[in-house]
């Protein structure tokens, strides 16, 4: 066991014992930081995905994304086990809050039956349900394809916006596609919707949500009465009916009939997404621990380097003790465990600093770094097995140490 | 605790050399033969240097002849494995040595109990004992000293009581008085002694003090790494 020398032996070998101690909590802490930050953004984002409301998305890059939205929707809707499908288009346009200063919003535009039944339970609560927007099915500018006014020119504000611009419901908004006011068309603001936290920043938290074609018209040349628009969205986000939510045959069948509608655009479920993230979320925390095992390395060096050193200046010592006969693997063993003793103080230390570490980035650091930190997870089974790695390695330093210990020649040290 | 048994010890045609072969080598032994019956008491003497330490080293099996052979009742021991010559070190021989050889980080009876421990006496019973071998010594009361506490006379008394921890069957002692004065010399001899002739354990003791000498019953000297002169008493 560990058992100093006196006077200032004794102070050179703790200091030693300390910085052997600290090396391998720095190695240690590390990872303990990587893969907890990491594992807990990718766990609360994997939350996110198996609680959102729909199962299976739609998707297609390029400006006009997919183009018949509407249609699509409504085959979509006539499937077996299908409860509801949101078209969304989410653009960047600009808002006149007082007067002719634009300030950038997101608009999404979504069909109001069909973005609430979308929502998890999560976002759901940040949306008066149902939507208050005149058009609840999305008719009046859009059937089939074509334009029908008089539009109703409703829209909801995100709260941050309507806190920022002291916009309130029951007044009204100038939104345009450009920074003119003059192209800009009067909404009528009929209440506010609140921003998940997970949303930073004011581009995301600055956001207006209106009927789909309301914004299918302003981004594809409003104001044409008539005229065929282009039906774009961005997604179409599909949910199946309660009773299959946790079906995956069904949901798997069912993204296989979407799929055959729309061959040329892409269909997944969301499981199958978690499945991917999992699978990205396991090769980045190899990553880590491959990263951290550098860092590791030189702790365990540190550490063979310092039992090594205690082994030289215990020469004596350890050549009486043989002299004597006591059996070189008792000896051998006092070394090993010092070896594993240093190891487990600094794993130990090292989690905790780590963990302190994570608790110090989420109440001071700044928000992105903050939220992620906010997420952390601290897995007792990884940690488990990153301690006992970094103790079995320890071993070895102390096997290594322990060889020299047993090459002592007594003649040599018993001069 | 098992009797003690004190092995025959034969030399034959025993050399060593310290780092051969290189421009500092030094033929610490140049041939020796030497027989020493169970019981014996012999001093060995010789100048500095000479090969003393070597010589009791070599018979008790710390350390391996350049050529010749180390035999123990007859079976040579100089080739054996590390940890059998371990266990017959720690079973047969007591050694006290020339520059005592405490360990700094432990208390005069921890000193003592080392060798027990290794054996594996239970803790009570090796406390007891490394107690009454500290009193025999003169040094009761002093138990939870370390050695960097206790006077060069002091330590190597402790030293002699650790050598007798395990009633070894053979005596090595370097020069156990060269630190004492004269009561406590003729109290560490009394007790060798006493110990030689209650279990008839060999003692082999290397001294430069003709008055410690001339206790033992057979006299040994040596020079230039060979015995020259080898003097029973009658
Ligand atoms: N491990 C070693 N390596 C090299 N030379 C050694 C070693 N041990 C002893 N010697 C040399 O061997 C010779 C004999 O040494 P030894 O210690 O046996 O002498 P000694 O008779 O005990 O002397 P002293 O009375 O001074 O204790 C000396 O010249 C010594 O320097
Ligand atoms: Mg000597």
């Amino acid at each position: 066991m560990i058992r100093f020398g006196r006077g200032h032996r004794l102070r050179h070998a703790r200091l030693q014992v300390i910085l052997a101690v600290a090396a391998i909590a720095t190695a240690v802490a590390l990872p303990v930081v990587l893969v907890s930050v990491g594992g807990g953004v990718s766990a609360h984002e994997l939350a996110m995905l198996q609680n959102a409301g729909y199962q299976i998305v739609v998707s297609a890059a390029g400006l006009h994304g997919i183009a018949h939205a509407h249609p699509l929707t409504e085959q979509i809707l006539s499937l077996p086990s299908v409860a509801a499908a949101s078209p969304v288009l989410s653009i960047a346009i600009d808002s006149f809050p007082a007067g002719p200063g634009a300030t950038p919003v997101l608009a999404e535009g979504v069909i109001p039956v069909g973005f609430g039944p979308t929502l998890g339970p999560e976002e759901s609560g940040l949306f008066p349900l149902p939507l208050p927007l005149g058009d609840p099915t999305d008719a009046v500018h859009f059937d089939n394809g074509s334009y029908r006014g008089p539009a109703t020119y409703d829209v909801l504000v995100s709260s941050p916006f309507a806190e920022a611009t002291r916009v309130t419901t029951g007044g009204h908004l100038l939104l345009g596609l450009t920074n003119e006011v003059s192209g800009a068309i009067s909404y009528n603001v009929t209440g506010t919707f609140g921003v998940p936290p997970t949303v930073l920043g004011p581009v995301g938290a600055f956001a207006v949500l209106v009927p789909l074609s309301d914004l299918q018209v302003m981004t594809g040349f409003a104001n044409a009465p008539h005229v065929p628009v282009p039906d774009a969205a961005d997604t179409v986000e599909v949910a199946v009916v309660p009773s299959a939510t946790s079906n995956p045959e069904v949901i798997s069948s069912l993204r296989d009939r979407v799929q055959s509608l729309v061959p040329y655009y892409g269909v997944s479920s969301l499981s199958q997404e978690a499945t991917q993230l999992q699978s990205a979320t396991a090769v980045l925390t190899g990553f880590y621990l491959a990263l951290s095992s550098v860092g590791l390395s030189v702790g365990l060096v540190f550490l063979t380097l310092v039992l090594l050193r205690r082994v030289e200046s215990e020469r004596r010592s350890i050549g009486i003790r043989r002299a004597i006969g006591e059996p070189g693997g008792s000896i051998a063993a006092a070394v090993v465990v010092d070896g594993v003793v240093i190891a487990s103080l600094g794993a130990v230390v090292g989690i905790a600093a780590g963990y302190l570490v994570v608790e110090g980035l989420a109440t001071w650091a700044h928000s992105t770094v903050q939220e992620a930190a906010r997420l952390a997870e601290f897995v007792p089974l990884t940690l488990t097995e990153l301690a006992g790695g970094v103790v079995g390695l320890s071993l070895v330093a102390g096997a290594l140490a322990a060889r020299s210990a047993l090459r002592i020649d007594l003649a040599e040290a018993l001069r | 605790m098992k009797e003690p048994h004190a092995p025959t010890l034969e030399l034959l045609g025993v050399t060593r050399t310290f780092d051969p072969g290189e421009a500092d080598e030094v033929r610490a032994l140049r041939g020796v033969d030497l027989t020493v019956a169970p019981g014996e008491f012999a001093s060995l003497e010789g100048p500095s240097g000479c090969g003393k330490t070597t010589l009791l080293n070599l018979v008790g099996l710390l350390d391996a002849p350049t050529s010749g052979e180390v035999r123990w009742d007859g079976r040579s021991l100089g080739g054996r494995k590390d940890r059998e010559r371990a266990r017959l070190r720690l079973e047969g021989v007591g050694f006290i040595f020339q520059r005592f050889y405490l360990l700094p980080a432990l208390t005069a009876r921890e000193n003592v109990e080392l060798p027990m421990r290794a054996l594996g006496v239970p803790r009570g019973d090796r406390q007891a004992r490394a107690s009454d071998l500290l009193s025999e010594v003169g040094l009761s009361g002093r138990e939870r000293a370390f050695p960097h506490q206790l006077s060069g006379g002091e330590e190597q008394r402790v030293a002699v009581a650790r050598a007798l921890a395990n009633r070894p069957g053979l005596l090595l002692a370097d020069e156990p008085t060269g630190e004492l004065d004269r009561v406590n010399t003729e109290g560490i001899l009394t007790l060798l002694e006493k110990v030689r002739a209650d279990r008839g354990a060999t003692l082999l003791l290397v001294t430069h003090n003709p008055s410690v000498a001339r206790r033992a019953h057979r006299h040994l000297t040596l020079e230039d790494g060979r015995v020259t002169a080898d003097v029973r008493e009658a």
